[in-house]
């Protein structure tokens, strides 16, 4: 799963955003704080919720490569554009988990504010992935909840 | 000829993103309309002449699975050249859209991908910026 996320992950933002993510962060890019966070809920054979966060500095680019340069500059586009990402990198994970055959519903992307929890407090992510992008960094989490008979069942079926 | 295409996805961004790569796509463009959900979609098929649709697939209020089994059920647009743009992955969905008569472009896309499924699904081969892009004679998916 977590190969999956990280796959998704860095060939969301080198198609869609026409950045180049890499897993080997620099210490720079490991200090950078993650300043903006959007979220995409899933439902269907599992449920959850992938979160996407970003450092600040980064927004203007996947915002410039996305939609132009005009719009990189907007904040709130740029605060889509990373929504959006999620949605793609959440709609491409789940048939890797979930199954081919199964039927997932994603529910608009959501901007959280700084600080909010994104998680019920139980709740680990199942996977994670960290990218340096430009001079920051991104990271992919993928929550499942209530998933003890539902995972089982897909993990059992080898998906 | 130009086509009037509508683009309906719950994502302005998105939306932006497709309707740029239709721009570069060499198809002659009359009007592009936009949606942000399948109902919304529909209101716009009710009073424009629509050439091409663009259609997201997981969307509020409407999806556009239930919005393209409207458009099939109605015979002034039963016929409507369709290209879903989606994360879409579920095979079982997927097979149900091919059957609805829609192109599949799976996100994310390169923008080639989705100009050369325009051009084969309108027909166009003869664009502007590109030069000729071949059409396989097998039908389409339509």
């Amino acid at each position: 799963m977590v190969r999956s996320l990280s796959q998704t992950t860095a060939a969301t933002f080198e198609d869609l955003a026409l950045l180049f993510p890499d897993a080997d962060l620099t210490p720079e890019q490991d200090a950078m704080p993650l300043d903006v966070t959007v979220s995409v809920d899933f439902r269907g054979p599992l449920t959850g919720r992938l979160v996407l966060r970003a450092s600040e500095c980064v927004m203007p680019a996947i915002a410039s490569n996305m939609l132009g340069e005009d719009e990189s500059k907007q904040v709130p586009l740029q605060r889509d554009a990373l929504g959006e990402l999620a949605n793609v990198i959440c709609g491409n994970v789940l048939p890797n988990i979930g199954g081919a055959e199964a039927v997932f519903h994603l529910a608009a992307p959501r901007v959280h504010s700084l600080g909010e929890t994104l998680s019920r407090d139980e709740d680990a992510p199942k996977a994670r992935a960290t990218f340096g992008v430009e001079a920051g960094r991104v990271e992919a989490q993928l929550f499942v909840f209530g998933e003890s008979d539902a995972f089982a069942h897909v993990a059992a079926s080898g998906a | 000829m130009a086509f009037n295409v509508l683009v309906v996805d719950d994502s302005a961004v998105m939306r932006q993103m497709v309707v740029r790569t239709l721009k570069m796509s060499g198809l002659p463009l009359g009007t592009v309309l936009e949606a942000g959900n399948g109902e919304e979609g529909l209101f716009v098929l009710q009073d424009q002449w629509v050439d091409l649709l663009l259609l997201d697939i997981n969307m509020p209020v409407m999806n556009g699975e239930e919005m393209l089994r409207r458009i099939r059920a109605n015979p002034e647009t039963e016929q409507l050249p369709v290209i879903v743009v989606s994360t879409e992955g579920s095979e079982t969905r997927l097979a149900f859209l091919h059957e609805l008569g829609a192109s599949i472009v799976h996100k994310p896309f390169a923008p080639e991908t989705l100009r050369d499924n325009i051009l084969r699904v309108t027909g166009v081969t003869d664009v502007e910026y590109y030069g000729s892009v071949p059409v396989p004679d097998d039908g389409g998916d339509f």
